[in-house]
């Protein structure tokens, strides 16, 4: 069993045991958990992770147990590097060169911004993504799971959130791209949106790509 | 326990065009059959919602071909609940400013493929 802890995270040690005992049910090389269920005494569900190119259904005793499967393929994402930075796995995990791009990340923006609205402050669980990619392109760093519940209970509202975004878009597209590809990709994303301002979110998305070109010429 | 059948033609009612709406999904009427009147309540009232364009779509601008349109020519509403600790998500398709075409039911598994198809992320 390999406990990875960059962070030096209190781990509860009886969810120790109890994660090492699912791990061992499950019949994979690559497997881990992570997320409240090992540093915090109430939790929600238990997150396990499968690296597995089979399409076979993975199943353990316990109820509050969500498995997900990772493909081969998908090692190289942001959303993997995130969930096993801080985690116990049943060996040491495979680890693939990160390739992220500007354009995912405003596909992130692009749907957590219409959901964030859909679910306003009952939000917490799809705005992962959304604060992972930022963090990510802000500070150049992939936040674990613990650092990413901590940084989402530091937002008390949506609007909150809206607001980090908006400010952090501007400044991370200054720094990430030029201008002459600013204006292509972001005006091209505008013209999806101008159709559909009677909707907050396409009207906000609408907004903001403005204000990322405007700022990349600045 | 919903019935299949009603909720096809109540879900139907409050879409109220011309054009009848596709409900899809692998296992559509076992997911409707577990639906208690609250939930199946809670569902059409978002429908309404949805509608009166209170709640907010995804457009994807992507150019791909999804059966008769472009990607870039839909917008999709996403709806998730649970039962016993199972998610379950509907995505709710309409081609932009026309008419609504597909209403997908199903588990994560179903959701996965269909997200995909609509390049969602």
């Amino acid at each position: 069993m390999i406990i990875y802890n960059p962070q030096n995270e209190t781990l509860l040690k009886e969810r120790i045991k109890s994660a090492e005992e699912l791990l061992k049910q499950i019949p994979a090389k690559y497997c881990f958990i992570t997320g409240s269920f090992l540093y915090k005494k109430k939790y929600h569900d238990i997150d396990i992770f499968v690296i597995s190119r089979s399409k076979r259904e993975f199943v353990v005793n316990n109820k509050k147990a969500k498995i997900t499967v990772i493909d081969f393929n998908d090692l190289h994402s942001l959303f993997y590097r995130s969930v096993s930075k801080s985690c116990i796995a049943k060996n040491i995990l495979p680890a693939k060169q990160l390739k992220v791009t500007f354009s995912d990340y405003w596909n992130v923006i692009n749907e957590a911004i219409p959901t964030l609205m859909n679910e306003k402050d009952t939000y917490h669980k799809n705005v992962r993504f959304l604060i992972l990619y930022t963090e990510y392109f802000r500070a150049g760093e992939v936040l674990d799971t613990f650092q990413l519940a901590r940084k989402i209970e530091q937002f008390k509202y949506y609007k909150e959130i809206l607001d980090y975004v908006k400010t952090e878009i501007v400044k991370i597209t200054k720094k990430e791209i030029k201008f002459s590809y600013a204006k292509r990709f972001f005006y091209t994303q505008a013209g999806y949106y101008k159709d559909l301002q009677e909707y907050d979110a396409q009207s906000f998305l609408y907004g903001l790509a403005h204000d990322a070109v405007k700022t990349a010429h600045g | 326990m919903v019935s299949p059948e009603e909720f096809r033609k109540k879900a139907g009612a409050i879409v109220a065009q011309n054009y009848k709406v596709e409900f899809l999904g692998k296992n559509f009427d076992q997911i409707v059959n577990l639906l208690t009147d609250t939930k199946a309540e809670k569902i059409y009232n978002w429908l309404e919602e949805v509608i009166h364009k209170k709640i907010q779509p995804i457009v994807i601008s992507s150019k791909k071909q999804y059966k008769d349109w472009k990607v870039n020519e839909l917008l999709t509403f996403r709806y998730q609940f649970s039962i016993e600790n199972v998610e379950y998500r509907i995505l709710f398709v309409k081609v932009k400013n026309s008419i609504y075409i597909e209403f997908h039911l199903g588990d994560h598994k179903y959701y996965d493929k269909v997200r995909k198809d609509l390049s969602l992320t």
